[in-house]
C-alpha cells in the first residue's frame, strides 16, 4: 500500500502547463506610478484614481497580518508585478470564434472546453485570463432579463453609480493589508447585479488564471442582488506550473438587498507547489457579504490548491431574519498550509447561521479552521450552528481548530461542535473486504466525510470537486 | 517598560527572602523587564483588560498589621485537613494547624528540602507566555513545598486558604506553591481565596508548580471566592509523569480582575487529566479562565468540562486549548464548555481551540451559548413553580451537574449553601441539589 501512496504523492499536478501569449507587462515594483498606469490603462475616471491612492497610501501605513496558522517566506511587493494583460485587449472578441485559439486551447488542456460547457450546461462564463477579462458569453440573453454581467472595469463606466455606490462598502479599503492591496492595484473582475425580483436564468461563471509568471493577480468581484432576487455564481480556478510563489490578493463583496440570494461557490485548485514545497500560489482572499432583512447569503468552497491558504468569507447579518452558510471542504496534501473558515456577525433579530466545514490533512500540510461567531447585542433570537471535523491522513501533518465565540445577547443560541480523528481502520476494512482497494476506499471514505459540503455545490461542479478531491488525495492514506 | 513593571520591581526590590532563592528572583526581575507587555492585540489576552491593573498603585505588606477583623465574615471549609491560613499574603499562625512533616515554608526549610525545592521549582512554568508566572518568582520572598515521598498517602488533605481584607493601602499578594508527589504517593490539596465584604483592588499572584510523579494521584481544588474589587492572577502550572492522574475542580466568583490560567502537561504516556469548572461572574465582575493542556507522548487521556453562569453586566472569557504533539499517538482528548447567559449585558466569549500535530487520535470539543430553555421553564411553571423560582432552578441545575462530581464531601458542602445563596435561594433548593 505505501508504494502506491508514494506513486499517488508523487502524482504531477496535471493543469501544470503555461500558455506563450505575449503580455503587456508592467516591470516588477508598486508605487504611486504603477496605480496610475493601471488605472490610466483601464480608462478610469478620477474617482477611483483616488480612492486606489486613498488605498494605496492606507496600505503602506499597514502591516501583514501574523496572527494565521501559515508560516512562508516574506513576500517582496517590490519584485511583483502588479499588471498584465493578453496582447489582443484593444480588439476584444465578442464571440468564442474570435478568442485567442492558444487560449481556447490552454482551456481544453484544463478539460474545460469553453464552448462545449457553456452550451451544454447553459453556463455564461466571463473568463479572466490573467487580469484582464477577454470574453464574456451569453450577455444578451442576460441583459434580456436586466441582469448585468460584465468585467468590472466595463461597469464603472456604464453603471458607475453602482460601483461608486457599493464597492468598498462591505470590505473597506482599509479592512485588511491584502484588501487594501487589492484596492490599489485591482486589475479586473466580475461585476453582477441582478435587478429587483429577477431570478437569474443561468449559473454565473468565472474562471480565473493565473499565468504570467511573476505576476499577481488582484481580481475584485462585486455582485449586488437587489431586492427579492436570486443568483448563484460559481468560481473556479487553476492555474500552470510555476517555480516561483505567485501572489493572489482577490476581494469579493456580496450585497444580498431584502429578501435576495446569494449563493456563491468555489473550487479553487491553484497551484499547490510542488512535493518538496517548493512554488505554489500565495492565496490571501478577502471574501464578504452582507444581508439585508430577510436575504441569504451562501458560501460554498471547495479549497485543494494553493500553497498558502488564507480565507474567510463572511457574512454580516445585518437585516433581521436573514440567514448566513458557509460549506467548507479544505483539503491540504505535501507542504501545503490553510487557514481558512468564516465569520458570521450576527447584527439583526433571528438571524441565523450554519457553519459546516471540513478538514483533511495529508502528507506534511497543516490545515487550520478558524472562525468567528459574534451575536451583538440586537441580535434576538438569533441561531448559530457549527460544525467542524478534521481527517488526519498520516502522522506528519496538522489540524488545528481555532473557533471565537462572542455572544452579548442571552435569547441567541450559539452550538459549536469539532471533532478530530484519522481514517478508521474499521471502514477501511470493511471497504477493502468488499473487495474495494485501499485507495478506492479511502477516496469514498473521504467522499463521504464531505458529503454534507458537497451536495451544495451546484451539480457539474460537485462532479468536478469530488474528482479533484480523488486525485489530490488518492493513496497519501498509509 | 510600563509603569506596573516599573512599580512591581520596585516592591521586588524592597522584599526580604531567604539568601538561597535570590538567583532565582533577579533572573526572574530580569526576564520581567523585558517582558512584553499585553495589549488587546496579544492573543492570550484579547478580552481581558489589564487597564485596572496598570492603574493600581501597590504597595508592599506590612507584616506586623495582620488584622483579625475579617474572622467573623470568613468561614473556613469544615474539613480534618492540615490547614495554612495567609491574611493578606502574611502567614497567620494562630489560625493554621501545625504542619506536618510534608509541608514546609521556603524560609524554613532545611537542606534536604531546599534541594527539592531548587530542583523543581520554577521548571513546571514554561514558556515565555506567562507574564505572570515570571512576577511571581521576581515577587518570591515565601512559599510553601508539599512533598510526599515514593508510596505515600497523605492521610488528611492539606488546605491552603488566602483571604484578603480590607487594608489601608492596595496591597500585592505573592503566593506560591510547590507540590511534589513521588512515585505512587496520593495527596488532596484545597486552595481557597476568599475575601471580606469590602477590600481593595489589591493584586493576588497566586501560582501553583505541581509535579505528579509515575503513578501518583493528585486531587486538586481551586476556589476562588474573593469578589468585586480584588485583581487576582493566577495559575495552576502541573506535569504529569507515567500514569499519573490529575483530579481538579475549579470555581470562580468574578471580581474586576480574574484570569486563571491551567497550563497541564502531559509528560509521562498514560497520564490522565479530569478538571471541571465553573464560573459565575456578576454584576460588572469577569472571570477568563485558560486552560492548556500539552499531550506530549502517546496514551494520555483529558476530560475537561467548563460550565458559566453570566448574570447581570458581567464578562466571561474562556479559552481552552488543546495541543498533540507530534509523537502523542492514542490520545483521547475531549473539552466541553457551556455557558448560560442571564442578562441583556452579559457578555460570553469562549474559544474551544484544537491543535493537533498526530494522527491517530480521537479529539472532539464542544461549546454553546444560550439562555435557559424556554419549554423547560414553561414546564416548570405548568406544574406550579413561579417564573423566578424555576429561572433558579435551572440555573443551578446547570452547575449542580459538576458540583455532584465534587469527590471531597466538606468542599461540597462548603459551596452548596453559598452559591445557592448567590442564586438568591434558600434551604429547599439545598434539600433538591443534596438529593
Amino acid at each position: 500500500m505505501s508504494e502506491q501512496v508514494e506513486e499517488l504523492i508523487r502524482k504531477e499536478y496535471a493543469a501544470g502547463f503555461s500558455t506563450d501569449i505575449i503580455s503587456e507587462t508592467l516591470p516588477p515594483g508598486l508605487n504611486e506610478d504603477v496605480i496610475r498606469f493601471i488605472s490610466g490603462k483601464k480608462n478610469e475616471p478620477d474617482w477611483l484614481l483616488e480612492w486606489r491612492l486613498k488605498a494605496y497610501h492606507a496600505w503602506l501605513e499597514m502591516t501583514e497580518p501574523e496572527w494565521a496558522h501559515v508560516k512562508y517566506d516574506d513576500i517582496d511587493f517590490q519584485k511583483v508585478s502588479f499588471y498584465s494583460a493578453p496582447k489582443s485587449m484593444d480588439d476584444k472578441p465578442k464571440s468564442l470564434a474570435e478568442v485567442d485559439p492558444e487560449l481556447l486551447r490552454t482551456y481544453e488542456k484544463l478539460g474545460i472546453p469553453l464552448h462545449e460547457q457553456a452550451a451544454l450546461a447553459g453556463v455564461a462564463m466571463d473568463v479572466v485570463f490573467d487580469s484582464v477579462s477577454v470574453v464574456t458569453t451569453f450577455r444578451e440573453k442576460l441583459l434580456e432579463v436586466g441582469v448585468i454581467f460584465c468585467s468590472i472595469s466595463e461597469a464603472v463606466h456604464k453603471y458607475p453609480e453602482l460601483v461608486k455606490k457599493y464597492i468598498g462598502s462591505v470590505v473597506p479599503q482599509k479592512d485588511n493589508y491584502y484588501a487594501a492591496l487589492n484596492c490599489a492595484v485591482f486589475s479586473d473582475g466580475s461585476f453582477v447585479y441582478i435587478p429587483k425580483g429577477v431570478r437569474c436564468p443561468m449559473e454565473l461563471s468565472t474562471y480565473f488564471r493565473i499565468n504570467e509568471q511573476n505576476t499577481g493577480q488582484f481580481e475584485r468581484t462585486l455582485i449586488i442582488a437587489d431586492e427579492g432576487s436570486h443568483v448563484s455564481y460559481l468560481e473556479g480556478c487553476t492555474a500552470p506550473m510555476r517555480d516561483e510563489n505567485q501572489l493572489h490578493a482577490a476581494v469579493v463583496e456580496l450585497i444580498a438587498l431584502d429578501n435576495a440570494e446569494i449563493k456563491y461557490s468555489t473550487v479553487q485548485n491553484w497551484y499547490p507547489g510542488n512535493e518538496e514545497g517548493k512554488g505554489g500560489i500565495y492565496n490571501f482572499v478577502t471574501k464578504r457579504g452582507v444581508c439585508h432583512t430577510n436575504a441569504k447569503i451562501s458560501w460554498t468552497q471547495v479549497e485543494t490548491g494553493s500553497a498558502v491558504t488564507w480565507k474567510y468569507p463572511s457574512c454580516i447579518l445585518r437585516g433581521d431574519n436573514s440567514v448566513g452558510e458557509f460549506y467548507s471542504v479544505a483539503l491540504t496534501n505535501n507542504y501545503q498550509q490553510a487557514d481558512t473558515g468564516t465569520k458570521m456577525i450576527h447584527i439583526g433579530k433571528n438571524t441565523r447561521s450554519t457553519i459546516i466545514s471540513k478538514g483533511i490533512s495529508a502528507g506534511k500540510s497543516s490545515n487550520a479552521y478558524r472562525g468567528l461567531v459574534r451575536m451583538n447585542p440586537g441580535a434576538d433570537g438569533a441561531r448559530n450552528y457549527t460544525q467542524c471535523d478534521s481527517l488526519l491522513i498520516g502522522d506528519k501533518c496538522g489540524a488545528h481548530t481555532f473557533p471565537y465565540i462572542e455572544s452579548r445577547n442571552p435569547s441567541a443560541v450559539i452550538e459549536h461542535e469539532a471533532t478530530t480523528s484519522k481514517v478508521s481502520d474499521d471502514q477501511l476494512f470493511l471497504c477493502q473486504q468488499r473487495g474495494l482497494d485501499a485507495e478506492k476506499a479511502v477516496s469514498m471514505i473521504v467522499n463521504g466525510f464531505c458529503r454534507e459540503v458537497f451536495k451544495e455545490l451546484p451539480m457539474e461542479f460537485a462532479v468536478e470537486a469530488g474528482k479533484l478531491l480523488e486525485v489530490s488525495l488518492e493513496g497519501s492514506v498509509g | 517598560m510600563t509603569d506596573f513593571q516599573q512599580q512591581a520591581l520596585t516592591i521586588a526590590a524592597q522584599q526580604q527572602s531567604p539568601a538561597w532563592l535570590a538567583p532565582l528572583r533577579s533572573q526572574a526581575a530580569n526576564e520581567w523587564r523585558n517582558v512584553i507587555w499585553p495589549t488587546r492585540k496579544t492573543e492570550h489576552w484579547k478580552y481581558t483588560s489589564l487597564a485596572s491593573l496598570q492603574k493600581t498603585l501597590l504597595s508592599l505588606v506590612n507584616t506586623s498589621a495582620a488584622n483579625t477583623d475579617w474572622k467573623s465574615e470568613v468561614e473556613f471549609i469544615d474539613v480534618n485537613a492540615i490547614r495554612l491560613v495567609f491574611v493578606n499574603g502574611v502567614f497567620d499562625a494562630a489560625n493554621s494547624s501545625n504542619f506536618s512533616e510534608n509541608i514546609v515554608r521556603f524560609s524554613q526549610a532545611n537542606s534536604a528540602q531546599q534541594k527539592i525545592i531548587e530542583q523543581y521549582l520554577g521548571k513546571v512554568v514554561e514558556g515565555s507566555q506567562h507574564l505572570f508566572a515570571t512576577l511571581n518568582s521576581a515577587w518570591l520572598d515565601d512559599g510553601i513545598l508539599v512533598h510526599v515521598p515514593r508510596n505515600q498517602t497523605l492521610d488528611q488533605p492539606i488546605y491552603v486558604v488566602q483571604v484578603s481584607t480590607l487594608g489601608e493601602q492596595t496591597l500585592s499578594v505573592n503566593q506560591r506553591l510547590l507540590v511534589v508527589l513521588e512515585d505512587s504517593a496520593q495527596a488532596e490539596l484545597i486552595e481557597h481565596f476568599v475575601s471580606t465584604s469590602e477590600q481593595q483592588n489589591s493584586v493576588v499572584n497566586a501560582l501553583a508548580e505541581i509535579v505528579v510523579g509515575d503513578n501518583a494521584q493528585l486531587q486538586h481544588y481551586r476556589l476562588n471566592l474573593e469578589e468585586e474589587n480584588i485583581q487576582h492572577i493566577g495559575a495552576v502550572h502541573v506535569n504529569l509523569l507515567r500514569n499519573a492522574r490529575f483530579r481538579g475542580f475549579t470555581l470562580a466568583l468574578g471580581s474586576k480582575l480574574k484570569r486563571i490560567d491551567y497550563q497541564i502537561n502531559h509528560r509521562g504516556q498514560g497520564a490522565e487529566l479530569n478538571l471541571q469548572g465553573v464560573y459565575l461572574p456578576r454584576n460588572n465582575q469577569m472571570v477568563d479562565y485558560h486552560s492548556n493542556v500539552q499531550h506530549w507522548v502517546p496514551h494520555c487521556t483529558t476530560s475537561e468540562v467548563f460550565r458559566g453562569i453570566i448574570a447581570d453586566s458581567a464578562q466571561a472569557i474562556f479559552n481552552g486549548r488543546i495541543y498533540i504533539h507530534k509523537d502523542a499517538q492514542k490520545t483521547l482528548a475531549e473539552l466541553s464548555n457551556k455557558n448560560l447567559l442571564t442578562s441583556n449585558k452579559a457578555e460570553i466569549n469562549t474559544k474551544p481551540e484544537l491543535e493537533i500535530y498526530a494522527d491517530d487520535v480521537k479529539c472532539a470539543h464542544g461549546a454553546t451559548v444560550s439562555q435557559l430553555n424556554d419549554t423547560a421553564l414553561y414546564y416548570l411553571q405548568s406544574r406550579g413553580v413561579s417564573r423566578n423560582e424555576a429561572e433558579v432552578m435551572m440555573s443551578f441545575g446547570f452547575i449542580n451537574e459538576l458540583l455532584q462530581q465534587i469527590a471531597e464531601p466538606a468542599v461540597h458542602h462548603y459551596l452548596l449553601p453559598r452559591l445557592a445563596k448567590l442564586f438568591g435561594r434558600d434551604q429547599t433548593l439545598l434539600e433538591m441539589a443534596d438529593e
